[in-house]
């Protein structure tokens, strides 16, 4: 029967594009497979966290620029009720520069 | 995120080295190498600006450090453990101090080598030839803490003139709630 087969094909479906016998051998390309599949599990987890420091560096970046600090930033718009979430606070920062701009600039 | 339509712009600064700490002075100056202080940071792209200090060779180390830092190195053969004190380092290489002190602040990768690196312009004494670069009205741009002395910091009427950046600008209060 075709119960192993199908098993096969489709961990050598994933392992698509890899390296030499990566890609074409069942049994070195489970290896490779099981590990892609760890990696991208951690890498979930990974990525909030990566992406949130990021914004908050640009955010820092741009409240220099406006004479606060980050930190200053953040404490003034919590005490104003002002729920901005990083993500779109470091959007506003470069796209919309102006409205940062009131928006630090009110909480002095 | 990425900001189409938005080239990176590369500013260059002026920086004068003149009796400022070597370490909180590198710090600025990496911050600018690397592109931290723009909004539009990447970290896996080069973003950042050309830096050019002048007078590297007046910098100032607090303490004993001139006597008591060593400047260590391996030759790669046996034995070959090689070590000069700060002093010494300035009578040689008089701009290796603050080139050190800024490349260790920055991490040890390709960027760093191949980018990094070659935007900063160290030069020892007033002169540099990068006049057409930098903007025509490039004030000396002085890092933000300035140098005191030990005792300067005790009375208040020698205090610094620039304002302390950790000081707060202004304390939080209830006043300030109304107008929002």
């Amino acid at each position: 029967g075709n119960v192993a087969r199908k098993r096969r094909k489709k961990i050598l479906a994933f392992a698509s594009g890899y390296k030499g016998a990566h890609s074409v051998l069942f049994r070195v390309a489970n290896q490779q497979v099981m590990k892609a599949l760890r990696y991208s599990y951690i890498g979930r987890k990974q990525k909030k966290r990566i992406f949130r420091r990021l914004w908050i560096s640009r955010i820092n970046a741009a409240a220099r620029l406006n004479g606060t600090s980050y930190s200053k930033l953040i404490h003034q718009f919590k005490i104003a009720k002002i729920d901005l979430n990083r993500k779109m606070l470091s959007q506003l920062v470069v796209l919309d520069a102006p409205t940062f701009k009131v928006l630090s600039a009110r909480q002095k | 995120m990425s900001f189409p339509g938005m080239g990176v712009q590369r500013a260059w600064h002026l920086i004068d080295a003149n009796n400022q700490t070597v370490g909180r002075l590198a710090v600025q100056i990496s911050q600018l190498l690397k592109g931290k202080h723009k909004p539009t940071f990447k970290p896996n792209k080069d973003v950042g600006d050309y830096v050019v200090v002048i007078n590297a060779e007046k910098v100032h180390f607090s303490g004993k450090k001139w006597k008591n830092k060593l400047y260590r190195w391996h030759t790669g053969y046996p034995g070959g453990l090689k070590q000069r004190t700060a002093q010494e380092q300035l009578n040689r290489k008089p701009d290796a101090i603050l080139r050190s002190a800024v490349l260790g602040m920055l991490k040890r990768n390709r960027l760093r080598h191949q980018c990094m690196e070659k935007r900063l312009k160290l030069y020892v004494g007033p002169e540099h030839p990068h006049t057409s670069q930098l903007p025509s009205e490039s004030t000396k741009v002085s890092p933000a803490l300035p140098r005191s002395g030990p005792m300067e910091r005790f009375g208040l009427e020698s205090y610094t003139q620039l304002p302390h950046p950790h000081a707060l600008n202004k304390k939080f209060s209830l006043k300030d709630l109304k107008g929002l």
